[in-house]
């Protein structure tokens, strides 16, 4: 049975359906966390964040106003409830450590550090789309939804970003 | 769109270091977590005036940050404190409804007599009242309800006893009587029924308004006595209560105005959707149910309860039932499994005989 597009469930929602909603919030969940993940060092972290974003997004479903794009918008909303609490998370933390994820993997693993600093270097958007692809193996289409862009748009970030994260491992002597 | 690459160490490196489990999104959970957001959901957005809402939260997380703020509400706690202990204004307890004293409060409460209204109209035909058999479905109420004897539920239209229900707690039975017709019929009351009576006594719907969603929609007066305003919505305590083909309770919205004096209910009011069953003749029908309490705790007569058939009365038979049932509801019937087609077919064939012989 075909799935009902965003923009009915949305309008579900907006006639005081909960299961339309809870519907919506199922097929963005693992979207979301990936997404927050781009941005927090941690995974629990980014749980918080993608569960923060769909509270938002209900609190401000009237005000969308194109629920077409239902996936794209919650998205932006993650990334904001992200940073948010990443910029909370570094004001705790930066007494202890001048960039905790990297410290703490250093000393665990230096090659994964390594890794975590070339995602690090990434740009943001870039980030994003190698967060999405490779943390639940997202396909081209499902990314395409939430991120507003085409699938060549994604495939081209896809490319730039491998070819930096290429780049700075071979220029930090990372050994295949 | 998969481009060809020669990067494929690369991938599996990341992939190795980002790739999780996909998790599985729990929406109770979430409900739990967000229960403003959940009682939106449920009751719409219409009114909600969600902007000006955010807008107050953000000033007062502003205000409440505040170091003033702070010193200010230390102030406070400690006057408060002290004005507890000296009691100088007498118990607290007149500033609004706390869901659990109420809760507390009606536990204690025997039996009630419940007055009210019951109204069955059409969807979407602006009010017409459903009218069945000649008889308009807009009934007055009285409700002799007793924790420990069962409800007794009496249906008029002006002064003619059109229905009476006895739910007999101890006995597990129910007994319909309908005096227009001198007929009654008798049924064994499930768990379920069993469960319903309680939510239909104050405590049972304090109980559903904190079990379930609710939201306060403010203060009201009512014939001079100071109120709050729930609303709630959950259909979960009806569900099971017969078989769909039986009764399909589709929707409900209620409210209750809880007396902020005595912290008691002092009205309920319901709006069901329930859809075509045999309780509702095989129509889609709207129900709006206004019950006033305020006789609490009154003596009640045992006889009342009491499931012994009138004098005079016959037993409803499903012929009795089907001959006030339309022709067209006939094949509803039939279609939920209720009756079978031969059983229709036989009773139309009979009929037509026993005209032709007539004539």
């Amino acid at each position: 049975m075909k799935e009902p597009e965003d923009q009915i469930l949305v309008q579900r929602a907006l006639r005081a359906d909960p299961k339309s909603f809870g519907e919506l919030c199922r097929r963005y969940y693992n979207s979301l966390v990936a997404m927050a993940h781009s941005i927090l060092p941690d995974h629990h972290l980014a749980e918080d964040a993608a569960q923060e974003a769909l509270a938002e997004a209900c609190r401000q479903l009237p005000k969308l106003k194109r629920p077409e794009l239902f996936g794209p918008w919650i998205g932006a909303i993650c990334r904001n409830v992200a940073k948010d609490m990443l910029r909370e998370v570094l004001r705790e933390r930066r007494a202890a450590y001048a960039h905790p994820r990297c410290e703490q993997d250093r000393a665990e693993d230096e090659q994964k550090a390594i890794l975590v600093e070339a995602l690090q270097h990434l740009p943001e958007h870039l980030r994003e789309v190698v967060f999405l692809r490779f943390y639940n193996e997202k396909s081209y289409e499902q990314m395409a939804k939430i991120l507003g862009a085409t699938e060549q748009i994604i495939d081209g970030r896809l490319r730039r970003a491998k070819k930096i994260i290429a780049g700075y491992l071979k220029k930090k002597g990372f050994r295949r | 769109m998969k481009h060809n690459n020669d990067n494929q160490w690369l991938e599996a490196l990341l992939s190795r270091h980002i790739y999780r489990e996909s998790v599985k999104f729990d929406f109770s959970k979430w409900t739990e977590r967000y229960p403003d957001e959940a009682r939106l959901l449920c009751f719409g957005f219409e009114d909600s005036g969600q902007s000006m809402k955010t807008t107050i939260f953000n000033v007062w997380r502003f205000i409440m940050e505040s170091k003033v703020t702070k010193y200010s509400a230390a102030a406070v706690v400690a006057l408060a404190i002290t004005l507890v202990l000296l009691s100088p204004f007498g118990t607290p307890g007149n500033s609004g409804i706390v869901l659990a004293n109420v809760q507390q409060k009606v536990a204690g409460i025997k039996t009630m007599i419940i007055r009210g209204t019951k109204t069955f109209t059409r969807p979407g035909e602006d009010g017409e009242v459903f009218e069945f058999n000649g008889i308009k479905c807009q009934f007055d109420l009285v409700k002799y309800s007793s924790i420990k004897h069962g409800l007794v539920e009496e249906g008029y239209v002006g002064d003619e006893l059109i229905y009476r229900f006895t739910f007999n707690r101890p006995k597990r039975q129910t007994l319909l009587v309908l005096p227009p017709w001198k007929k009654y019929g008798t049924f064994t009351s499930t768990d379920k029924q069993m469960q319903l009576l309680e939510n239909l006594t104050p405590k049972g719907i304090i109980n559903l308004l904190l079990e379930g969603f609710h939201r306060e929609l403010g203060r009201d007066d009512i014939n001079g006595v100071e109120v709050e305003v729930f609303e709630f919505q959950d259909t979960e305590p009806f569900i099971g209560l017969g078989s769909k083909p039986i009764l399909d309770i589709q929707s409900l919205k209620g409210k209750v105005w809880i007396g902020i004096e005595e912290q008691l209910p002092v009205r309920v009011e319901g709006d069901f959707f329930i859809g075509k069953s045999l309780m509702t003749m095989f129509n889609d029908l709207n129900l709006r149910e206004v019950n006033t309490f305020g006789e609490y705790n009154v003596e009640l007569d045992e006889e009342i309860f009491d499931i012994k058939p009138p004098e005079g009365y016959t037993e409803l038979t499903l012929s009795d039932i089907l001959s006030l049932i339309p022709a067209e509801a006939k094949a509803g019937l039939v279609g939920l499994g209720i009756v079978p087609a031969g059983f229709i077919v036989w009773k139309r064939f009979r009929r037509k005989r026993t005209r032709a012989n007539q004539h």
